[in-house]
């Protein structure tokens, strides 16, 4: 036979036994488990042989049933061996592997024996060997079953993972929709806010409120921390203030109430800096008290630009029994009012340094002149350069009223 | 940021050094708490020296509130001293310093360690 048509002879035999061996040995081919419990079962067959033809004197019918017994399991163990060695990707180094050598010397004996085996019963014994065949199947068994274990868990964790991402969202998403999306309508003046939120859950939050008496409160607040307390502590903040704002004409007065009910449910410790003003777009008449709270900035028509008075009342929900004082400060026409929080501030650049009050002050007294919602971006396009592309760790918020005064009657006749 | 501990007689001086803001306030919390348990038995005052901290943010602010809180609870008399004029600014705009027994150096604190009239 040439070279060739061993090749050729080799393939059309070697096919069908790859096709068999990738049934019966690989793992997870369709018929493996049931040839792993098939050899299972001739290993433990195969030591109950021994010790019965070991330890008792055996009629010569039950001797020759041994035997064929004997000739049956090593030409299923011989089977199994070759196949293995088939399905092996490095056959050598599966023969030389631990595994390879057990299965070789459980059936070795047979061949070297020949069919009398009555003078080598040393070499008979090795059969027993043959229960270390079982370790194979126990390791996989247990190999397959941790990563069977491993990949559920990990499953269950990145589920786990999505649904909390997907209700962090949805908070935020609740968060945001609690802020007025729409500045309320007042003949004389013009308002604009916006909130620019950090990545992670923060706390900042502004409010326009209609008063009954027909004037407007302005709320500019910061609850400390981040995240789902600070965002739940801003939702019973923001609902508090709202509430006691209907009940009092005082912003002092309402701030005291509000910081009385925050303290009383206050598990975590949390507390929020809040400015409130109520504004009389009538006659330009502004009060406020500042629960401590970034002063807000005052820029005039002539364009310079002072902060508001009265800053250092303290935090709302610290400390029961505080009283806030009020303060007026009286607008003219063409002058703006700036609300912000210190995410505006505190925005940090890679080189570590703070947007700061200077730059803010720089903005407003040189972009004031427009609408309120023209210097509102101005001042949030600033500090977006200025940040670059440093992370924002906080909220940037923003509010700017404008005050042009309404047309008296008078002028208009 | 770092924190160091000294001891000073019946007086556990906290001193905490660089930025407390929301990535280190859980830490510093934790700090917090451990000086005021003490070794078995509390401190009769807790100083927070600040002459090394650099800048507080509102969720720093919140530890100084929580660390009082507890300090009261525990009968300790709690103060701050040696502000820089940073954090100095930050406990007047928040009404901080209307609370908390703030001096102006170490020794004018431990001369007075009582809390806030």
């Amino acid at each position: 036979m040439s070279p060739a048509l061993v090749r050729r002879a080799g393939r059309s035999v070697g096919a069908p036994v790859r096709a068999l061996a990738d049934l019966l040995v690989k793992r997870d081919g369709p018929y493996a488990r049931a040839f792993e419990n098939l050899i299972l079962a001739l290993i433990a067959l195969s030591v109950v042989s021994v010790v019965v033809e070991a330890t008792s004197p055996l009629p010569v019918w039950a001797k020759q049933a041994l035997r064929i017994e004997e000739i049956v399991i090593v030409a299923v163990f011989t089977f199994e061996y070759l196949l293995r060695i088939v399905a092996a990707e490095n056959k050598l180094a599966f023969i030389f592997s631990f595994y390879g050598l057990v299965d070789l010397i459980s059936i070795a004996p047979f061949y070297f024996a020949g069919l009398d085996v009555r003078y080598l019963r040393v070499l008979r014994l090795l059969r027993l060997l043959r229960v270390l065949k079982l370790q194979r199947r126990i390791l996989e068994a247990t190999v397959a079953d941790r990563t069977r274990e491993l990949a559920d868990r990990h499953a269950l964790l990145q589920q786990a993972q999505a649904q909390l991402k997907a209700e962090l969202e949805v908070a935020r998403a609740l968060q945001i929709a609690l802020l007025p999306s729409a500045f309320p309508a007042k003949p004389g003046c013009d308002g604009a806010a916006r909130m620019v939120p950090a990545t992670t859950m923060g706390g900042d939050f502004y409010d326009f409120i209609e008063l009954p008496d027909g004037r407007m409160g302005l709320v500019m607040a910061d609850v400390s921390g981040k995240g789902v307390p600070a965002a739940f502590f801003m939702a019973i903040a923001r609902t508090n203030l709202r509430e006691q704002a209907a009940h009092h004409a005082d912003p002092g007065a309402c701030l005291a109430r509000t910081n009385e009910v925050l303290c009383e449910q206050n598990p975590m410790d949390l507390f929020v800096t809040v400015f409130y003003c109520i504004f009389d777009a009538a006659t330009g008449l502004l009060r406020y008290a500042n629960g401590g709270h970034n002063p807000p900035y005052l820029r005039r028509a002539d364009g310079s630009v002072e902060a508001l008075s009265g800053a250092g009342g303290l935090v709302l929900g610290a400390m029961p029994g505080i009283e806030y004082p009020d303060h007026t400060v009286q607008l003219r026409r063409g002058d703006r009012l700036v609300l912000y929080t210190d995410g505006v501030t505190e925005a940090f650049n890679s080189a570590d340094e703070a947007y700061g009050v200077e730059r803010l002050i720089a903005e407003v007294q040189e972009h004031g002149d427009g609408a309120a919602a023209d210097l509102v971006e101005r001042i949030c396009s600033s500090v977006t350069v200025f940040s670059g592309t440093a992370p924002q760790s906080d909220d940037i918020t923003l509010t700017v009223l404008a005050w042009h005064a309404p047309q008296a009657p008078a002028a208009l006749r | 940021m770092k924190v160091r501990l000294e001891t000073l007689g019946p007086t556990t001086l906290v001193i905490p050094q660089g930025r407390l803001d929301f990535a280190s306030a859980d830490r510093f919390q934790e700090q917090l708490e451990q000086a005021l348990a003490g070794a078995g038995t509390a401190p009769a005052a807790l100083i927070i020296d600040c002459v090394d901290l650099d800048y507080v943010s509102s969720a720093g602010l919140r530890v100084f509130l929580r660390a009082a809180r507890a300090a009261e609870r525990a009968g300790v008399s709690f103060a701050v001293c040696a502000l820089k004029p940073a954090v100095r600014d930050v406990f007047d705009l928040s009404g901080f310093s209307r609370i908390i027994a703030v001096h102006a150096s170490r020794a004018m604190a431990l001369q007075s360690p009582a809390g806030p009239a």
